[in-house]
């Protein structure tokens, strides 16, 4: 008596799972509420700031304040400053969606499997522990990273119609385009592999939440450090974050796939 | 029938409990294997052993041909498990439900779509298969749930609780569904506190805690245990001298009055019985009937399992 069933493909497993994981946000409106909300809210809010600068100069008072507050940017025409000024302030919110909406996705599809005592079928398939993460991960992050993309190409169109130079040449910036097109998979795969990570440890999608949610901390201090002029991403350091940040998610995926066992899920989490 | 399942001293310690102790069984090919005990005997993690979810503490087992340990995924491959939750997807589809695990299994498209209307049609959804499993009543999910577990045509299929909570219909294809794996030759070993599913469904049985305590067929556990009950009814009321005529014919082992009847326990009731019907015939009884007396499982069950707490 023979089966049918083999030891499948990475790819057929890891494409089943991503499918999967997709219908079942797409049935889920809180998730898909919380995967676009958020860059609707940056995006309007940045559009909004940007057109108003343009609309409505700023006083010498807010020249004078914006000049103390960032040395970067004295010396250009007050009303394009604040423009770049605002045009980059919101880059750097561009830069928080992938840290704030996969997390969410991703903290659901384990304590959200475990809740609803799915894991255990599925870790009786011949599934290896690592190709069921990569699925998880990849699942939570494509759309966190195409969501992110393209609101940040919404952004650039927009403020190339209503902004100042400055403003066009703040989102152009080369560094900004490589940030956006290398840092973002990078740190949604971060905020991923760290819910999945806190996932493993933790039974309550709201406790994962706020521990996940310090992962944002980090890159709002970076990102303030870089508008106001105390850091500047210049080549070495861009190279240097997107090193550092390949090998914590490299870490991070690790320690989730040695707490991701299923002996632990399946005679622990109750 | 060759052996689909062997274990070994197969072990199982948690921290500070032992689930599993030396566990020693041998499942044939084709068989409905019961597998019966107490709550919290360590059936549920016995069943995680044998599908590789666990690893032993200490001991062997094979699982159809493979080393557990060794061979993990070609084990899981080899096997279907009902859990105690069905476990569904519950915002997808019945078809969508069993086509994602049919991948996960590595069937390839064509035929996943053609197990999936098999097994659909087997448990009486293939009508509502583009509903979502959430609308499914709870007897539908465990349907589902099970047609989930045999998608792949596993080896052996474990299946814990499976009539558990359903109603007399939907335990019924449940059963049906058993004696076709069966009739396919495939290996059922079936967890169960239905101890009529027991009966009915099972080859042989397992009585289970911590390790296995007996294992026989259900007829030869009942004539072990209970030995052969016939019950004579007699007509008027049997008398203390039919009582005595009974207990001095050869064969007989026990003899005595129950709601008007005598109840006879023979070693050999082919032999026993033409001789007590003789004798109470010749002493002037009238016999209304001659009933065959079956232990329940039930009765065996307690027996065993409750004798040895």
């Amino acid at each position: 008596m023979s089966t049918l069933a083999t030891v499948a493909d990475r790819r057929t497993i890891v494409t089943a799972v991503c499918l999967r994981e997709w219908r079942e946000s797409l049935g889920n409106r809180l998730l898909v509420g919380m995967t676009i909300f958020p860059p609707l809210v940056i995006l309007a809010a940045g559009i909004g700031a940007v057109a108003t600068a343009a609309i409505y100069p700023p006083s010498e008072k807010d020249v004078q304040a914006l000049y103390a507050a960032s040395p970067a940017v004295v010396g250009l025409d007050p009303k394009d400053a604040v423009q770049g000024l605002i045009a980059t302030y919101f880059l750097i919110l561009f830069m928080l969606i992938p840290t704030v909406v996969p997390l969410t996705i991703a903290i659901y599809s384990v304590i959200g499997e475990k809740a609803a005592r799915t894991l255990e079928p599925l870790l009786a398939a011949p599934v290896r522990v690592g190709e069921l993460l990569l699925a998880k991960s990849l699942a939570s992050a494509i759309p966190a990273v195409i969501v992110t993309w393209a609101a940040y190409v919404i952004y650039l169109v927009s403020v190339g119609l209503i902004g100042s130079g400055a403003a066009v040449r703040a989102v152009t910036a080369p560094r900004w385009i490589l940030a956006i097109i290398v840092m973002v998979p990078l740190l949604t795969l971060l905020s991923v592999n760290l819910g999945i990570l806190i996932s493993t440890r933790v039974n309550d999608v709201r406790v994962a939440q706020q521990i996940g949610g310090l992962v944002v901390v980090p890159v709002v201090g970076l990102g303030i450090a870089q508008v106001t002029g105390r850091v500047v991403l210049n080549n070495e350091s861009f190279i240097g974050t997107a090193t550092f940040l390949i090998l914590v998610d490299v870490v991070v995926f690790a320690l989730a796939r040695v707490a991701f066992q299923r002996e632990n899920i399946l005679s622990r989490w109750r | 029938m060759g052996v689909v399942l062997r274990t070994e001293g197969l072990t199982k310690r948690f921290e500070h409990t032992t689930a599993v102790e030396d566990l020693d069984l041998e499942v044939r090919e084709g068989e409905v294997f019961g597998f019966l005990g107490p709550n919290g005997a360590g059936k549920t993690t016995t069943l995680r052993l044998l599908c590789a979810l666990i690893a032993p503490t200490s001991g062997r087992a094979e699982v159809a041909g493979y080393r557990l340990g060794h061979d993990n995924e070609r084990i899981r491959a080899s096997v279907g498990i009902l859990t105690e939750a069905p476990g569904l997807y519950e915002r997808q589809s019945a078809r969508d439900n069993l086509l994602f695990f049919a991948a996960l299994f590595g069937l390839s498209p064509a035929i996943a779509r053609a197990q999936t209307e098999r097994y659909l049609r087997l448990m009486g959804l293939w009508d509502r298969r583009t509903e979502p499993v959430a609308t499914f009543s709870r007897g539908m999910k465990q349907k589902m749930a099970i047609a989930r577990a045999a998608i792949h045509e596993p080896r052996i299929i474990f299946l814990d609780e499976p009539t558990t909570g359903l109603d007399p219909d939907a335990a019924r294809t449940v059963r049906e569904f058993i004696a076709q794996i069966r009739g396919e030759g495939r290996t059922v070993f079936l967890c169960t506190h239905n101890l009529d599913d027991a009966d009915r469904l099972c080859d042989r049985i397992a009585f289970f805690r911590r390790t296995v305590i007996r294992i026989d067929t259900p007829a030869q556990l009942r004539a072990e245990l209970y030995g052969h009950e016939t019950e004579f009814r007699l007509l008027p009321s049997p008398r203390a001298a039919d009582l005595e005529c009974v207990r001095s014919i050869r064969g007989v082992r026990e003899a005595h009055l129950e709601n008007g009847s005598i109840v006879v326990s023979s070693g050999d009731p082919l032999v026993a019985n033409p001789a007590i019907v003789q004798a109470l015939v010749g002493g002037g009884a009238q016999i209304a009937y001659v009933t065959e007396r079956r232990a329940s499982l039930e009765d065996v069950y307690l027996k065993v399992v409750e004798g040895i707490s």
